[in-house]
């Protein structure tokens, strides 16, 4: 402030110099006074623009001497969801507030590079295990003057209740979070989204004592295509100006716009076409399988992503299933319609909490759903179950013998 | 409930039928997958109906549930195009192939070979190991 005092009486020197000349000029000397502040802008410089499904991108700069450096990494053409749901309880009153957020509008990638030296800070919190806080560690590192483009993203607020739940709902949405609230919320979507610290976080950059700064980034393989964008950042208002860069990925590996991850496809494609055969053969639907081992072979996909995908592929199988079961007629309309209208409302609950749990809880229950399965399954083979099964099996076979008799002459 | 089929009457309890179909069905939509092998023992054993009647009906009311909660995935945005493309033209091809290997093949081996599987992968999932 003092400074700008300072420059003041100059300002109106020049101004009245010029004032008899040219009057619009008179505005340029208030453009130039940051100058004047002694601010330096920091430089930056990439050493490509285009990068083949991810690689390694140099990134050298100055910025002012004795000062941290953070660089500011996002996908700028494609926006993912995340989504959370608070169930905390508050830390006054104790209360939860049941509250879902959940935005469009994050981007595919976003990460922050910082310096070398944070690299303790990171290990210390990575210690957590998966109750590490991503705003904590912002704060830890100095590095929330930099998060500043998730920060302004549109994030809806819902006030779900045991109603809303059931009649499958999200709730009645709130009214809008100020500036300050979006942006703390941002960043629990982040780590909801992008989930581990690794993945949002990384002490890369080597700062010389007279403020040249370097940094070699690992853009991972599997993030969203288009264009990216890197600032870096020095102060809230101190950054340099925003470069640009490619990530081009080639078919077989395409991007996945809903689970915002691209991926070689040959790979879905032949894990499908095995767990299709192998659910087959052992007469159970190639769902069980499949959810749980794209999660494991894939951890880049949400979970929602996977239930909502697969879902419809389990669909067509069994369609297919009940026109050739129908056109032998050995179906029992009533009876599948009457279990199935049941089946109505709790297929329409499923899929809103499946968006309400995080990947964890999904994986928990998964887990012992398919231990139950196993158990299930074991059943089925022992000796007694083996026998009584027999009788069943010739049973079925008489009848659909007798169906596929009366089909045919009709 | 009376059913009636193929000349035969059955006595359905539709209250233990409709409380376990509506809770499978929670189950499976919410984690995306079909829900046959839970279907199945809940149609034989708890409603004690056998088996011939059980095979095409289960998968009639599963599909219910598989069609509702397609559209309500799709409506939240969870369902991915490519993706399926990816694997929709797989999982027809492997309907195809699978009963030409299934005449050569044990079921109860593969049930056990499935149900080691399982344990393992639900092992992953729980994080054990």
């Amino acid at each position: 402030m003092q400074k700008r005092m300072w420059i003041l009486p100059w300002f109106f020197a020049v101004a009245a110099l010029l004032l008899g000349t040219h009057t619009e000029a008179a505005d340029q000397p208030k453009v130039a006074a940051p100058a004047g502040e002694a601010v330096v802008v920091p430089t930056i410089a990439i050493d490509k623009t285009e990068l083949s499904n991810g690689g390694v991108i140099k990134i050298t700069g100055k910025a002012p001497a004795g000062k941290p450096v953070y660089l500011e990494v996002w996908a700028d053409e494609h926006d993912v969801r995340s989504s959370r749901f608070d169930a905390d309880p508050d830390k006054d009153t104790g209360k939860r507030p049941y509250l879902f957020y959940i935005t469009g509008e994050m981007p595919a990638y976003y990460k922050i590079f910082v310096p070398k030296e944070m690299k303790k800070v990171l290990d210390e919190e990575k210690k957590q295990g998966n109750k590490w806080s991503y705003s904590k560690l912002l704060k830890d590192l100095g590095a929330d003057v930099a998060y500043n483009e998730p920060a302004k993203i549109q994030i809806d607020r819902h006030q779900s209740s045991l109603m809303a739940s059931i009649i499958g709902s999200r709730g009645p949405l709130l009214e809008a979070m100020d500036e300050k609230q979006t942006r703390s919320r941002s960043m629990q979507l982040i780590k909801a989204r992008f989930r581990s610290i690794g993945n949002v976080l990384a002490p890369e950059i080597d700062i010389q004592p007279d403020g040249t700064y370097s940094a070699t980034i690992k853009v991972r393989d599997g993030v969203a295509p288009g264009k990216y964008k890197i600032v870096a950042v020095v102060d809230k208002k101190v950054k340099s100006e925003t470069l640009t860069f490619e990530n081009k990925i080639s078919f077989p590996t395409m991007y996945l716009d809903n689970a915002g991850t691209s991926m070689n496809l040959v790979w879905p494609f032949l894990l499908t076409l095995a767990v299709a055969i192998f659910g087959v053969l052992m007469g159970a639907g190639g769902g069980f399988i499949m959810n749980p081992l794209l999660l494991a072979l894939f951890p880049a996909l949400p979970h929602t992503v996977v239930a909502g995908t697969v879902t419809p592929t389990v669909l067509f199988s069994q369609g297919s299933g009940i026109f050739n079961y129908s056109k032998i007629n050995f179906i029992s309309w009533k009876l599948g319609c009457g279990i199935g209208v049941a089946m109505l409302f709790g297929g329409f609950i499923g899929p809103k909490l499946t968006e309400m749990i995080t990947l964890d809880q999904f994986k928990f229950a998964f887990g012992w759903i398919l231990l139950i399965l196993a158990a299930l399954m074991f059943w089925q083979t022992t000796p007694k179950y083996l026998a009584g099964n027999k009788k069943e099996q010739a049973i079925l076979k008489e009848f659909k013998k007798r169906a596929e008799e009366s089909a045919k002459s009709k | 409930m009376k059913v009636e089929f193929w000349g035969q009457e059955f006595k359905v309890n539709m209250f233990v039928g409709c409380t376990g179909g509506f809770l499978i069905a929670v189950l499976s939509s919410m984690f995306g997958f079909g829900g046959g092998p839970f279907m199945v023992p809940l149609m034989t054993v708890a409603l004690r109906l056998p088996m011939y009647v059980v095979v095409g009906s289960s998968l009639l009311a599963i599909f219910f549930n598989t069609s509702i909660s397609t559209m309500r995935h799709y409506q939240f945005g969870n369902f991915d195009l490519i993706f399926f493309l990816a694997m929709f033209p797989a999982a027809i091809l492997g309907g195809y192939i699978a009963p030409q290997i299934a005449k050569r093949v044990s079921p109860t081996i593969v049930k056990r070979i499935a149900c080691v599987g399982l344990v393992l992968l639900a092992l992953n999932l729980l994080g054990i190991y």
